[in-house]
């Protein structure tokens, strides 16, 4: 025997209700009850007209809601990812997917503006915060496997992988960067994420598992408060967002890199209590995951693998182009927003752009901002008066973006051609780049009027991940030997312990402006003489 | 990242008493510096290691590669590794003032565990939280166990009675 229960909600015409301020609502419920179906209607539900377009369904007012519906959605990653209709915890995470933040992340794609370079690479955030719940669920079997555990652990660990995406703004990182140079802490997706997490109607539903349970979840998120092994399924080498948005940003951008080994990794998967510290002093252990000795290659394919998608993918070229432009764009149309010069823009007041420039602190407006926004916005940008955003508008509309000089490939092939490695070349690579990357800035400073000539992209990222802090076991991947002790990967893979940091340093211009071109050329030559 | 940055880090140390141990000592040196007006242009966000600027990591990084300063990383008894950093003051820089080198040296000369803990208080004091240190041991209870809540207050005292151009948040 199997129940489901759809329910809609049909606004009824305003003559029929007798209060301006609500709308008077029609609840439509199908039941299939086995094999037969019954249909209800109640007409005695009512929506704040006032708060309808942001909470549009209620607590109490959800679209499917019943204990024993089994939801499934069909993923190009992992095909079928059901929420179980025996669950507490994923009929309420259903439910979270209904929300208004989390519908959101539909229109904010993974990548950016890497759909410019790779079309099929336009899965959203939806997608990947599912897929990472899905990840988790996996994960989570590891950690069961490893002896009994706290459920109430386990189910924060679970929502906490599914929600930990949700306060990303339109081009993610793009718009981080915007955020950083005007100092927007709503362009912050892990502050705005924590927001979201803890309070509003994600919080509602959360907090329905227990008092309490969304701060646990966001802290969660954040790396805080109590620190147990199911952290390690959010957040840590073998994390369920890294395992799922490696294969999936694979996948989706037909890239052929990257491979990774999967159920091999997981099925080597163990728990291991290994040591924390701040510098030279022990904190204390955690429990996180380490891989066995039969998945030694496994694990070295996953850490090239991401270092496989960083140049083709992530760090692509005309992809950070793109991003830069967008990013001049954005800073200029804030600038301008504040200062009162709103008609040079070419967007209406009520533009959800505007109205974020002109309160940058107000969470729902930061809410109406998604990719779908600024792609929609590109043609009215288009007629704008003011010369960048009318010119950068069109160029992000049309695909016609900057020229790349790739600086550091340049320099790095006058000082060390053979990639040797070797400090002393090293240092000079690096002096040489900051030499120029001045220079560079010095000029754009003198020579360029309201549109940057050239735009210069500085980036890198290690092989492990966030190295930022005390480096100790836990940023390390982490090998038990046949002998029962742990080791670092990298003492047991050679290709890994030779992995140097991915760095990049380019310039754009104008593909028309020769002058920008011969400068960067011209800057590149005299510092590499002078550093030689 | 500027060379401007890796000279910023080198004066740090320098000021700091010619040697700083840890990454984590050095960034919260270099926070507190900031929150009093005695360092300027590094931006620090909250991590759960409390306030971070990921250009000072870059510069303090490349300062070992340009010779601004001297990086030596060691391994801890506890399995990780730790970099202690030297250097001086560079050259084409003015001099420090007096209260800046007495400021640093105090922070240098700290647990990091405690710095740690006091720097996020006070990051966590100037972001509005009523009981910044209530919060403080919320967000890291793992370290802040034993005396070292109180032993951070301490140090905030002691750092708060040293004359800067800002006050330091008034929390000890």
């Amino acid at each position: 025997m199997f129940v489901l229960i759809h329910e809609d909600i049909q606004l009824l015409p305003p003559e029929s209700s007798n209060n301006a301020d609500f709308i008077k609502c029609r609840r439509h419920t199908q039941a299939h009850v086995g094999y037969h179906t019954l249909n209800f209607s109640t007409d005695n539900c009512c929506l704040n007209s006032q708060s309808a377009n942001q909470k549009w369904w209620t607590r109490n007012e959800s679209r499917i809601s019943s204990p024993m519906t089994v939801q499934r959605i069909r993923d190009p990653l992992h095909n079928l990812i059901e929420f179980k209709a025996d669950s507490e915890l994923e009929n309420n995470l259903w439910r979270v997917l209904q929300t208004r933040p989390f519908q959101r992340l539909r229109r904010v794609k993974q990548l950016g503006f890497s759909e410019l370079v790779y079309p099929g690479a336009s899965h959203t955030r939806f997608a990947h915060s599912v897929g990472v719940f899905h990840t988790a669920r996996q994960l989570m079997e590891v950690v069961r496997s490893a002896g009994p555990r706290k459920d109430s652990r386990e189910n924060c660990a679970l929502a906490a992988a599914l929600v930990h995406d949700l306060g990303h703004g339109p081009f993610s990182h793009a718009f981080e960067t915007v955020g950083k140079r005007l100092s927007l802490k709503l362009a912050d997706h892990e502050h705005v994420s924590d927001l979201l997490i803890r309070d509003g109607e994600v919080a509602d539903i959360l907090n329905e598992m227990g008092s309490g349970f969304a701060i646990d979840v966001a802290d969660m998120v954040k790396k805080e408060g109590k620190i147990t092994v199911h952290n390690a399924v959010v957040s840590s080498q073998f994390d369920a967002d890294r395992l799922d948005y490696m294969r999936r940003d694979r996948l989706m951008s037909g890239s052929q890199h990257a491979a990774i080994d999967f159920e091999w990794l997981i099925a080597n998967l163990e728990i291991a209590s290994i040591p924390t510290g701040v510098d030279d002093e022990q904190t204390g252990t955690v429990d996180t995951f380490v891989i066995g000795p039969k998945a030694i290659h496994a694990a070295e394919a996953y850490v090239l693998g991401l270092f496989q998608l960083y140049p083709t993918v992530y760090f692509h070229k005309t992809t950070r182009g793109a991003e830069k432009i967008f990013t001049e764009l954005l800073i200029r149309i804030v600038h301008l927003t504040r200062d009162e010069s709103i008609e040079q823009i070419g967007l209406p007041v009520q533009h959800p752009l505007v109205q974020f420039a002109r309160d940058p602190e107000n969470l729902d407006i930061a809410l109406c901002l998604d990719d779908s926004v600024v792609w929609g916005a590109l043609s009215l940008m288009a007629e704008a008066k003011d010369n960048l955003i009318r010119s950068f508008a069109l160029r992000l509309r049309d695909r016609k973006l900057f020229k790349c000089v790739d600086i550091r490939a340049r320099i790095s092939h006058e000082f060390d051609p053979e990639s040797t490695g070797d400090i002393e070349k090293k240092a000079k690579i690096e002096t040489c780049c900051a030499k120029v990357n001045e220079k560079l800035t010095e000029w754009n400073q003198r020579e360029s009027g309201e549109i940057h000539r050239i735009l210069v992209d500085e980036a890198e990222r290690s092989p492990y991940k966030d190295g930022a802090g005390s480096i100790g076991p836990t940023e390390r991947i982490n090998v038990r030997t046949d002998g029962g002790k742990l080791v670092d990967l990298k003492q047991r893979s050679r290709v890994v312990a030779n992995l140097d940091e991915f760095k990049l340093f380019r310039a754009y211009h104008d593909p028309g402006d020769l002058d920008a071109l011969s400068t960067i050329n011209a800057i590149i030559q005299g510092e590499v003489q002078a550093c030689h | 990242m500027s060379l401007s940055d890796s000279k910023k880090v080198a004066a740090i140390v320098a000021d700091a008493g010619g040697r700083v141990v840890g990454r984590t000592r050095l960034q919260k040196i270099a926070y507190l510096l900031t929150v009093t007006g005695m360092e300027d242009g590094l931006s620090f966000y909250y991590k759960h290691y409390g306030p971070y600027c990921e250009d000072l990591a870059s510069a303090a990084s490349l300062g070992a590669l340009f010779g601004e300063l001297k990086e030596t990383e060691s391994p801890t008894t506890w399995g990780g590794t730790y970099s202690i950093f030297e250097a001086d003051r560079p050259h084409d820089l003015a001099p420090a003032s007096d209260v800046r080198r007495q400021f640093a040296s105090t922070a240098a000369r700290s647990d990091s565990i405690v710095l740690e803990l006091a720097a996020t208080a006070v990051f966590l004091a100037k972001e509005g939280f009523d009981d910044p240190w209530a919060e403080t041991a919320r967000r890291k209870p793992e370290k802040a166990i034993g005396n070292r809540l109180a032993d951070a207050k301490n140090l905030l005292k002691a750092l708060s009675e040293i004359e800067t151009p800002r006050p330091l948040p008034n929390i000890a």
